[in-house]
């Protein structure tokens, strides 16, 4: 049913000082009512006392105490849901909120589906597409520059900015419909170059921000920062020096890492993907060769090169050839083995796994070049919006190809309808991508979302 | 007492297309009006089509109805409007002489064997158990029928306006309003609101001079509102444009409290896209000038047409106006302009048949539904006229989709949307204006002509063989190789480049300004151009065509969830309070005109749908999460 009271624990099971529990729907007062038991002389309706912390009794259906908690009453649609809810916090650990929730599904309530809540705050017009999904984001992010995009993506700033330029587009329709539909009229035929500017400022924005995808993409996914270096040079060492753990294994013996091991980390508040290869060397062990053709692979595909050379050596052809072809950071290893009266003359940044030096030093520089021009106000607020998804990807560059066609028929003999054709076709891909959709797609999405009907 | 199917009250542009098409369905039909000689007035400009309307024309004669062959009976002047732009919103208009037209519509409606004529003024109606019965005049005749169809325009509690003083109870000058009927239909629970209109001050075309003036003639091009024969055009005349100046600005806002729009005597609302002229010079500051069109009456007159300086001024200040136009020094007045306030019933109430919601047999058509236009009418006679002899004979009704025809765009806006201005229609209305043309207007609509019997022999005959006149010109340019030296110097006069081996006509036509006709022409071939368009635009525009009718099938799936009547709206908490409220007022028949209704939100339908789902007997086995 379509908004038939639902339950969930809001916190993660386990061992905590308080959880809570989250009832929303048509209804969800009733089913609570019923287990609890308000502070004597309250009202019997929780909606009666809005948005206020009430400290209640919460019982079992055979009358037994489960707890004494803290409910807080949210009538729609001033709610997430936009339908009534209501917070219950109770004791954590593994017994009380377990409890609790079976008396509310006793008392009616049904366990929600993941994401229900805010499927529900979608249908009812709280939340649209674009914001929904941060509210994903933001519950998923593992750095704080997740966080904060995720977090600027649901305060609405990626919708404001398409629903800005659905306006504009808008514009742009209305003087090409002038064109079509009032001939010979007061006014003179709009000049072509005035609607020609306009789609092209249009056009300018989207392409700004779909230029933003691969920082997006970036963003969500952490950046790929690959180590890589002849064998022994202590990329290992370096390796569970930047993750703070013993993560790779380290030996004397040059060869020992053989596959790619990855982590996740975070520099700086940036989310990282950190990768550790076999050393590149010509070796006759088959093993050792598959390592080395994963980390040509790994090295291929990497955002940031780490490369790793040690500072009392002059680099090799190869690495310079890195160095000058690659997003790279160079780092010096075995910093504390040169005497300090050579260090000037290295270049690179000189890193010590045993003393510290540069760690700090070589994590700047890698979210420099990981997250470059988005770093520079480092992830304040307001970070302009990045396209976090592919889904949104598609739309504008849909969008933009429609723009460009559009342009088209906009010189002086072109066709208005046709350029009014595509204008359209614009609009409706920035619609769909803040979710104001054909009702094809709803359909779709209802069918594929919901079982019906059979 | 006489009996009959159907009964059309009104016998303007939308009650004589309710006529004829009702009596083609086969219904005895009484076309009943207060004045049997002003039959197919023209009350406003002598002109019928223009941007979308002359597409509504062309789907008019498709379906059987008269206004195309009246028009090419009475046309002293063609235009196509937009011939620079993209051939989708070209768009026909015809200037015409009122008296030639009255006659013509008359003539052709006298060819309807089961069509009578009735002159009566219509008091009330009658009903028995909820359905009409019949009507009663003011002199106490009575006509019973199954179904009636009323096409009031602007007479119910019309009322003129000539600045603050005059104030006549009017239908159109000369002609009484409809009180009675207004007050009967008031009792049955309708909604009833105002709106205004206008018209402008009519001239002696002897008085002008017309030799000083920019004179506008027609198109040389033969063209024929009509797909069923092409009867010989009257001679053809002149319009002649001119241009207000700062003079006639210093008038008008000299007088404009003596206006009955800005003196306050009008409550109404009026249509943006025409507004008086006393409306321009307030609205519009700074515009210097605006263009005014003198354009015949007809014929056997010299009277001449005013267009562009409507206004609701007491006539002296008409007059003076007038003379401050470059050209108009001199001008005699032979008629002043007024505005016009009429009742008109909110369009929402009524189904996308045109009945009124809930009561059986009764149907609205025209202006009293809010729209303008003589264009408008006449689209909303037919289906009007098609579905009271439908409801007569228990047949399916007819209901045209968005992007089927031009009218189906009109009906659905005006039911699923209502207005908040008089309704005039715009090729911009159309979602699928590509689709929606005057070229294939008889293409479209052809087969449901024939599912409901709406043509005569002789009338199929010629629309089958005009179809398949055009289908061989698309033939033929999709097979035709033409030599380079047979269009070097073509080719070379448009600036395009030139061919250095034989292509096919369809392949070249593709080239901007390059067209069928001429292609053919360069092979020594001479085709008929109306028969051509279709062809060209089929080739040119192939790519969106099939692009149109792609968006159009999915919407059309939106219009076939429907939504049941036992939805109740108002207590729909998973819908926006806005949406409740208006879905509660409009009750969309399905989830396509929910969509198109303002303020309801695509969650709002995604809810709707779910409701729906939620509300249907479920089968064993049926499940939600």
């Amino acid at each position: 049913m379509l908004s038939d009271p639902i339950v969930a624990l809001a916190t993660p099971p386990g061992r905590s000082a308080l959880a809570v529990v989250r009832v929303s729907g048509t209804g969800a007062f009733d089913v609570v009512a019923k287990v609890i038991v308000p502070p004597a002389g309250g009202p019997n309706w929780l909606g009666a006392i809005p948005r206020r912390a009430t400290l209640g009794a919460f019982v079992a259906p055979d009358g037994r105490q489960i707890d004494r908690g803290i409910y807080i009453a949210f009538p729609g649609p001033h709610s997430y849901t936009g339908d009534d809810l209501i917070e219950l916090t109770c004791h954590g650990g593994s017994v009380v909120p377990t409890q609790l929730m079976s008396a509310l599904i006793s008392a009616g309530a049904r366990l929600a589906e993941p994401g229900e809540f805010t499927r529900r705050a979608v249908l009812n017009g709280k939340l649209d597409l674009v914001q929904a999904e941060a509210v994903g984001d933001l519950i998923d992010a593992r750095a704080p520059a997740q966080a904060t995009a995720a977090l600027h993506q649901l305060e609405g700033g990626m919708s404001a900015r398409i629903e800005e330029l659905r306006e504009q587009l808008m514009d742009v329709q209305s003087l090409l419909s002038y064109e079509v539909d009032f001939p010979e009229e007061d006014d003179p035929p709009i000049p072509r170059e005035r609607i020609r500017s306009k789609i092209h400022g249009v056009t300018g924005v989207v392409t700004q921000l779909l230029a933003t995808a691969p920082a997006g993409e970036r963003l969500r996914e952490g950046a790929l920062v690959v180590l890589v270096g002849r064998p022994n040079v202590g990329k290992s060492s370096l390796f569970n020096a930047l993750l703070g753990i013993e993560r790779a294994i380290v030996t004397e013996v040059p060869g020992t890492t053989r596959d790619a091991i990855e982590a996740w980390t975070e520099f700086e508040g940036w989310p990282i993907r950190l990768a550790d290869t076999a050393g590149l060397r010509v070796s006759e062990d088959p093993v050792e060769q598959l390592g080395i053709e994963v980390s040509r692979r790994y090295m291929h595909s990497a955002e940031v090169v780490l490369l790793c050379a040690e500072a009392d050596r002059p680099l090799t052809a190869e690495e310079v050839e890195v160095v000058r072809t690659k997003e790279a950071v160079l780092a010096r290893t075995k910093a504390d083995q040169v005497a300090p009266s050579n260090e000037t003359a290295i270049e690179g940044t000189l890193v010590s796994v045993v003393t510290g030096q540069g760690l700090a030093h070589v994590k700047a520089l890698i979210v420099s070049r990981a997250y470059g021009a988005q770093n520079q106000g480092r992830y304040a607020l307001d970070l302009e919006p990045v396209l976090l998804r592919e889904r949104h990807r598609v739309a504008l560059s849909h969008a933009r190809d429609q723009l460009l066609e559009a342009g088209t028929f906009l010189a002086e003999e072109g066709d208005p309808v046709l350029a009014a054709h595509h204008v359209r076709g614009a609009m409706i891909a920035l619609e769909e991508m803040i979710g104001i959709v054909d009702v094809e797609d709803l359909l779709d999405r209802i069918f594929r979302t919901f079982c019906v009907g059979k | 007492m006489v009996d009959f199917d159907v009964i059309v009250v009104g016998g303007g542009h939308a009650g004589t297309e309710a006529s004829a098409l009702a009596s083609r369905c086969g219904a005895r039909t009484l076309l009943l009006t207060q004045n049997l000689e002003t039959i197919g007035q023209m009350s406003c400009n002598p002109a019928i089509g223009g941007i979308a309307k002359g597409t509504v024309v062309r789907e008019v004669d498709a379906l059987g109805g008269i206004m195309g062959r009246a028009t090419d009976l009475a046309r002293i002047q063609f235009r196509m409007l937009n011939r620079s732009k993209g051939p989708a919103v070209w768009s026909p208009r015809a200037q015409c002489d009122r008296g030639l037209y009255r006659r013509a519509v008359r003539m052709l409606l006298e060819q309807h064997a089961d069509l009578r004529f009735a002159q009566g003024t219509v008091s009330r109606f009658q009903f028995k158990d909820g359905r009409v019965t019949g009507v009663e005049t003011l002199d106490g005749r009575q006509y019973r029928a199954r179904a009636i169809v009323l096409t009031a325009g602007t007479f119910l509690r019309g009322r003129i306006h000539m600045g603050l003083e005059t104030q006549i109870p009017a239908g159109r000058a000369g002609d009484s309003p409809s009180v009675e009927l207004a007050q009967n239909l008031a009792t049955y629970g309708l909604t009833v609101e105002r709106f205004k209109t206008g018209t402008p001050p009519r001239i002696d075309g002897r008085s002008v001079r017309l030799d000083r003036l920019p004179r506008q003639d027609g198109d040389e091009d033969p063209y024929w509102f009509s797909y069923f024969g092409r009867v010989d055009h009257p001679k053809q005349m002149p319009c002649y444009l001119t241009t207000t100046g700062p003079e006639l600005r210093e008038i008008i806002e000299r007088h404009l409290r003596e206006s009955a729009l800005y003196g306050g005597a009008i409550s109404g609302r009026g249509p943006r896209y025409c507004p008086s002229i006393e409306d321009k010079i307030v609205r519009f500051p700074n515009a210097e000038r605006h263009q005014v069109f003198l354009e015949p009456e007809g014929l056997d007159t010299h009277e001449m047409y005013v267009n562009g300086l409507s206004t609701s001024l007491p006539p002296h200040v008409q007059l003076e106006y007038l003379r401050s136009v470059s050209g108009l020094e001199q001008v005699e007045m032979t008629r002043p302009g007024y505005a016009i306030e009429y009742d008109y019933f909110p369009p929402t109430q009524l189904e996308s048949t045109l009945q009124v919601k809930h009561v059986p047999g009764l149907f609205f058509a025209g202006q009293i539904n809010g729209t303008t236009g003589y264009e408008e009418a006449a689209g909303q006679g037919v289906i009007a006229g098609i579905n009271a002899a439908a409801h007569v004979f228990d047949r399916d009704p007819l209901v045209l989709r968005r992007d089927e025809a031009f009218i189906g765009v009109l009906i659905d806006d005006l039911v699923s949307r209502g207005v908040d201005e008089p309704y005039r229609l715009f090729t911009s209305r159309a979602e699928f204006r590509l689709l929606l043309r005057q070229d294939n207007a008889l293409r479209r609509l052809l087969p449901t002509a024939e599912r409901l019997g709406l043509l005569n022999e002789s009338e199929r005959g010629l629309a089958y063989g005009r179809l398949e006149a055009e289908e061989v010109i698309l033939k033929r340019a999709q097979l035709t190789k033409i030599l380079p030296i047979r269009v070097e110097s073509l080719l070379e006069r448009l600036g395009s480049a030139p061919i250095d081996e034989p292509v096919r006509i369809a392949e070249l036509v593709r080239r901007p300004g390059l067209h069928l006709v001429d292609l053919f022409e360069c092979l020594g071939e001479r085709i008929d151009e109306a028969t051509a368009d279709w062809a060209e635009i089929e080739i040119k525009y192939s790519g969106y065509l099939e692009r149109e009718r792609d968006s159009a099938n999915r919407l059309s799936r939106m219009n076939e969830f429907e939504l049941p009547d036992w939805l109740n709206y108002p207590v729909l908490a998973s819908l926006s309070y806005e949406a409740r409220e208006k879905l509660n007022r409009v009750r969309p028949g399905n989830l396509g005109q929910a969509g198109r209704i303002p303020g309801v939100s695509p969650s709002d339908l995604q809810a709707l749908v779910l409701e729906v789902m939620r509300g249907r007997p479920r089968r064993e086995g049926a499940c939600f999460t």
